[in-house]
């Protein structure tokens, strides 16, 4: 409910705030440069090998003194000069001091500072050896101060004169360039840990993208490189683990221990990998071994084929179902009936169009039974009529008509069926996940057979139930084999064409697939109403009462396709099923649990043990949260109603914004369209409203 | 308009601004509880935030090699620790934010502190109250009056809150306020006055309707604070305590010590929705466990509160041992509240009983100083109409049967208010504008600030509200969030304890029954 929201107010001083400290700024960087420059003037020439009176000179050169007259008292401490407290000029600023409040700078000190700009490193200075301790040094020679020839005493080699003022500034210079050069360990490691976060992001996507395409069979990409991409991003995982660790460890060992500050930020910053590492790792599925690869290559050529075959079908199909129509029509004007076939966005199917390419499926490809008796039935009616036998022409036709309207409403249904199922699959995607584990427990499951398909129906989602009840209904080929006969055999006598050892063709068909006999646990009733119904309009029923045995057990399959969904709709369903059952042996099925590292559990991988459904089949139970997939598929139908009120209320909400914003540009007309859609989403609203509470 | 979300952009904003790097987030002690409430610190984790500081406390190290991020009220304390610091700085760079509007003359004196060049950024954020839930907040300030005025600090505390508040979301607002509250007309003038003084912040797109600013007195409606609230949040509020959205646990024998303290985050939650909090799995049984002793408790007081309207019911239930002392006294004043001016009022006979019983003086002060803060004479509306004490009636016979009882089917009084608001029929002379000019439309956008705190049940209210009125969006504010006993410890505060103490200046109004 909560519409898109931008940054609050906010204002910036910071124009104000650089203004100001500019100015104070301005002054000290000017001074600390020129103080810079001096100093180096003052140490660009060889100190020990000059002249002192030359020095002096030198240093006169670069800085004006302040005239000895001028300045009667020592300006910091006050002390009144005289002959025994001399006066002592800064060699960077000039100034006068006495030799109390005089500092020193030596050599080294003074070249760290001036060469920090060029080259930085290499005179580093420890402070046992700055210049405080110098001055100290110089006290032995306190007492030839008084000595008129002091200007020989002051001859420094290795150390300039200075004021407390401007040392003050270089120590302070000091210390930045020191801050500057000085990069603590932490740092180094947690910058090589941060590049080490950043491939991740980059390559984990990448990977991701890959064990994706390979656990679906695709050949996008070669195994080798998905592997040798895996090896890689685990590698900087151990390396983000080790480096973390080491910070962790940084310093402990030290004497004295570092500040508990420093200590909290080493543990918050493994902290935060072990986060990282957790997070990201529970992401990276892992890949098919070699022959689950193969094996998942060949599932997904075959449905492609079978994709294949299907496009195929359709064409052939138009082709049969036009020169059916015709055959028909031909045939029904002889009798006057009207023919009203329908063309429906659901294909006729005929038996014959596509029969021969099923023998490479194998498996799941089946006819219409309708239909096909319809064919059937047709030709029979040809034949009668050429052998000139009227009254049993009248039957069949009779029975043709009431097929005929029985295959009509079956398509009516599958169009609906179809149209359904089509935004099941989109659902069945999203849940594809959660199939995976669920199927891969039914391929066990379905080992068992029948009665265990009951409860395992149940346990799926609600949607899922309709195709494992019909699951029967895809096993037409019992009766295909019915038909291929029927087809075979000559028109003359029916029976003949039933009789043809119904046991033999059913029998393999059972070993294959149980469900037939599910199915008639499932629809005792209806099958048992349509084999009636059936019967009755079946002409085989009354040309050959002999073979009860025979009609009874190949009719049910032949009644669950007239009142469920068309075979061809289990057919396209079962793909699905068995893509994903071949995937749910492996992907995501180490989602490691969050150990303290992770990496332990790397090399244990799930297709070991492949053989113990529970863990093989729901990978997510050892997962550390439940199944969030379940979570949505219970909540998604509830959950609905609300969201869309939202939705709602956040288009009116928009719409209005919108009117408003016309308003202001004048466009009136858009107004006008805007207001009528407004009345209309809140009559919706309310609508909604009425029907919820 | 979700505060908690506006707070949480502010900071955000703060660490990218920040960019890469180890970082420290130096605050101060308000700031903290600012920071807390939208971000958990796996979160801010993430933005490479490892550190929390104080910016008063003693003992940081210099750790070169962080960078720090200043976000702290623009008190005179903060700016004296902060020149402080850039005068011997501990971190590399300061990025400073401050939750509201500092002067001039303190950036200068950062500014002239700043003598290495330190601070890259100083800005002012205006996340300057604590979001407890989208649409409520808070400003964590008990005992807001003294009498019925201001206390000039918090006053002070209280505009800044609130003006930052209307920056954060970028409205200007007009402003209503209860004419009965000598406190509301007073913060109302205050809140103006820095919008009048600030106008170029004040400056945002204009929108069709303005939004509107109604600022109400807790005294209005002293009842929904002693009932007991039912929801999740208000419960657990009643029961332990919610303090910055943290529950202190430590009192709950045999707590285990990771769960002293547990933090109740709704964050990532809309409000209330499935009365479910993503921290709160842990703690799942021992709530239950408290709730089931409490409603244990608690069904036999209601059952004989069916007919509160009968005295001797009360004086009945008084006289039951099992009712405790907090809640007798808390009886007695609903009773009192109700029945103020009714004849046959036998208060002081109710009194007698309260001290039979033995409860304690300070609670049986508390009736009469609560009837001084919340009585009719200070009401501005009038809190039971006849038409309520017959649906009041009504609910407590019939209400008690099943899991239905009397508290869930109180209304806060806030419901009628922000209905008539929102219907365009709110009174002006009960609450008139501040200002010349009115509000010719319906009010879109709302924030209604209670002084004297907020409840979590009309949080709920206002939850409601915002679901079922479209085009409605009200926020929710108080000086802080009461339960009963901070209420009561409200009312301690003003010094309002007995009806002798008087305070004339208020307009003494006879309520108008309607």
């Amino acid at each position: 409910m909560w519409e898109p929201q931008e940054l609050g107010a906010v204002r910036s001083h910071l124009s104000d705030f650089k203004k100001h400290r500019a100015a104070r700024i301005d002054h000290y960087v000017v001074e600390v440069n020129k103080l810079i420059i001096r100093l180096e003037k003052l140490t660009a020439f060889d100190r020990t090998n000059t002249e002192s009176a030359k020095i002096r000179a030198i240093e006169k050169s670069v800085v004006p003194w302040v005239n000895d007259q001028d300045v009667p008292f020592c300006p910091d401490c006050g002390n009144k000069f005289s002959i025994r407290n001399r006066r002592h000029h800064c060699r960077l600023c000039g100034s006068i001091m006495c030799k109390k409040c005089m500092e020193l700078i030596s050599l080294p000190f003074a070249n760290k500072l001036t060469s920090a700009s060029k080259d930085s490193l290499s005179t580093h200075t420890s402070p046992s050896q700055s210049p405080n301790s110098v001055h100290g040094s110089r006290r032995g020679s306190i007492s030839s101060v008084s000595s008129v020839s002091s200007v020989l005493d002051e001859k420094d080699d290795d150390r300039i004169r200075c004021c407390t003022h401007c040392k003050d500034t270089l120590l302070k210079r000091e210390q930045q360039i020191d801050e500057k050069e000085h990069t603590p360990d932490i740092v180094k490691l947690y910058e090589k840990l941060r590049l080490c976060m950043e491939k991740v992001d980059q390559k984990a996507p990448e990977y991701i993208r890959m064990a994706a395409s390979l656990n679906a069979g695709e050949t996008t990409y070669s195994l080798e490189h998905a592997s040798d991409l895996r090896v890689e991003v685990q590698k900087v995982y151990e390396l983000i683990d080790a480096l973390s660790k080491k910070i962790l460890t940084l310093g402990l060992n030290q004497d004295p221990p570092p500040h508990p500050n420093t200590l909290r930020l080493q543990r918050m910053v493994r902290y935060s990998a072990t986060l990282f590492v957790q997070e990201k790792l529970l992401g990276l599925m892992s890949l098919p071994t070699r022959e689950q690869f193969e094996e998942l290559k060949k599932k997904r050529k075959q449905e492609m084929e079978r994709k294949k075959i299907l496009e195929r079908q359709v064409v052939l199909e138009s082709q049969q179902r036009f020169e059916e129509r015709r055959s028909d029509l031909a045939s029904r004007a002889a009798n006057g009936e009207v023919v009203s076939l329908r063309g429906g966005p659901a294909p006729l199917r005929k038996a014959e169009g596509w029969l021969p390419l099923s023998g490479s499926l194998g498996q799941s490809e089946d006819s219409d039974p309708l239909l096909q008796q319809i064919h059937n039935i047709t030709s029979f009616i040809r034949q009668a009529k050429a052998a000139g036998r009227t009254d049993e022409v009248c039957t069949l036709q009779e029975n043709l008509r009431q097929l005929q309207d029985e295959y009509d409403q079956q398509q009516t249904e599958k169009a609906i069926e179809l149209s359904r199922r089509q935004a099941e699959e989109e659902d069945l995607q999203r849940e594809q996940l959660q199939r995976l584990c669920e199927r891969e427990w039914e391929r066990e499951r379905e080992q068992f057979r029948a009665a265990s398909l009951h409860t395992r129906t149940r346990s799926l989602d609600f949607r899922e139930i309709r195709p494992f009840q019909l699951e029967p209904g895809r096993e037409p080929r019992t009766h295909l084999a019915y038909a291929l006969d029927l087809g075979s055999s000559s028109v003359q006598s029916s029976a003949a064409a039933e009789t043809p050892n119904p046991s033999s063709a059913l029998e393999p068909a059972r070993v294959w697939s149980g469900p037939p006999a599910l199915g008639q646990e499932f629809f005792p009733q209806s099958m048992i109403s349509q084999q009636n119904e059936l019967a009755s309009l079946n002409p085989f029923d009354e040309e050959d009462p002999s073979s009860p045995t025979a009609e009874g057990t190949i009719s049910p399959p032949a009644a669950e396709c007239s009142f469920g969904p068309s075979v061809s709709i289990l057919k396209e369903y079962n793909p699905f099923e068995e893509e994903e059952e071949a995937v749910a042996g492996n992907p995501f099925s180490n989602p490691d649990s969050p150990a303290p590292n992770p990496f332990n559990d790397e090399d244990e991988h799930p297709h070991q043990r492949p053989s113990s459904p529970p863990v093989s089949g729901n990978p997510f139970e050892e997962a550390p949260c439940t199944n969030p997939f379940e979570m949505d598929s219970d909540s998604g139908p509830e959950g609905e109603e609300p969201i869309e009120e939202e939705l709602l209320l956040q288009q009116i909400d928009n719409i209005k914004a919108y009117i408003f914003d016309a308003k202001q540009c004048g466009r009136l007309d858009e107004v006008e369209v805007l207001t009528e859609n407004l009345r209309e989403l809140k009559r919706t609203l309310a609508k909604q409203k009425g029907g919820t509470e | 308009m979700n505060v908690v979300f506006a707070v949480k952009q502010y900071v955000s904003k703060m660490i990218e601004d920040s960019g890469p790097g180890m970082k420290v987030l130096l605050m101060d002690k308000e700031t903290t509880g600012i920071v807390s409430m939208v971000y958990t610190q796996s979160e801010i984790l993430q933005k490479e935030v490892y550190l929390f500081e104080r910016i008063d406390s003693q003992n940081r190290e210099i750790m070169k090699h962080l960078k720090a991020i200043c976000f702290l009220r623009p008190t005179k304390e903060n700016v004296d620790y902060l020149i402080q610091e850039l005068r011997r700085p501990k971190y590399s760079i300061y990025f400073i934010y401050f939750s509201n509007v500092i002067s001039k003359s303190d950036v200068k004196s950062l500014a002239e502190a700043d003598e290495q060049e330190v601070v890259a950024e100083v800005q002012e954020f205006y996340g300057d109250y604590i979001a407890v839930n989208p649409h409520l907040f808070s400003l964590n300030i008990l005992g807001c009056c003294q009498g019925r005025n201001w206390g000039p600090a918090q006053l002070s505390r209280t505009t800044q809150g609130l003006t930052a508040l209307l920056l954060s979301l970028k409205k200007c607002p007009m402003i209503r306020y209860q004419l009965s509250s000598e406190a509301a007309k007073r913060l109302a003038e205050c809140v103006k006055q820095v919008i009048t003084k600030e106008y170029e912040l004040f400056e945002f797109r204009r929108t069709e309707v303005p939004p509107l600013l109604l600022i109400l007195d807790r005294c209005d409606d002293a009842i929904t604070p002693l009932l007991n609230q039912w929801t999740y949040q208000a419960m657990v509020h009643e029961l332990l305590g919610i303090n910055n959205n943290r529950i202190d646990l430590s009192r709950v024998p045999g707590i285990s010590k990771d769960l002293r303290e547990v933090v109740l985050s709704a964050e990532n939650d809309e409000f209330y929705a499935n009365n479910m909090y993503l921290n709160f799995a842990e703690i799942g049984s021992n709530i239950k466990n408290l709730m089931e002793d409490f409603q244990k408790k608690k069904p036999k007081e209601q059952q004989k509160l069916e007919s509160i309207a009968d005295m001797k019911n009360v004086k009945r239930l008084l006289q039951n041992p099992k009712v405790t002392e907090f809640d007798a006294a808390r009886l007695v004043m609903l009773y009192a509240l109700h029945y103020e001016r009714h004849s046959s009022n036998s208060l002081p006979g109710l009194m007698m009983d309260l001290r039979n019983k033995g409860v304690s003086e300070k609670y049986r002060k508390l009736v009469s100083a609560v009837i001084e803060y919340g009585g009719k004479r200070v009401r501005g509306s009038d809190l039971f109409s006849p038409k309520d004490a017959v649906a009041i009636t009504k609910q407590f016979l019939k209400g008690l049967k099943g899991v239905e009882n009397v508290y869930t089917q109180h209304q806060p009084f806030l419901h009628e208010t922000l209905d008539h608001l929102i219907k365009g029929k709110l009174k002006e002379n009960v609450y008139p504008y501040l200002g010349p000019s009115t509000l010719r439309d319906r009010p879109q956008d709302i924030i209604v600030f209670i002084i004297g705190g907020a409840t979590y049940e009309e949080a709920l209210t206002v939850y409601n509200l915002n679901r079922t009125t479209p085009g409605v969006r009200i926020v929710l504010g108080g000086t802080t969030v009461h339960n009963t006993k901070s209420f009561l410890e409200e009312v301690l505060a003003s010094g309002l304890h007995s009806r002798s103490r008087e305070s004339s200046q208020v307009p003494s109004r006879s309520a108008s029954r309607r």
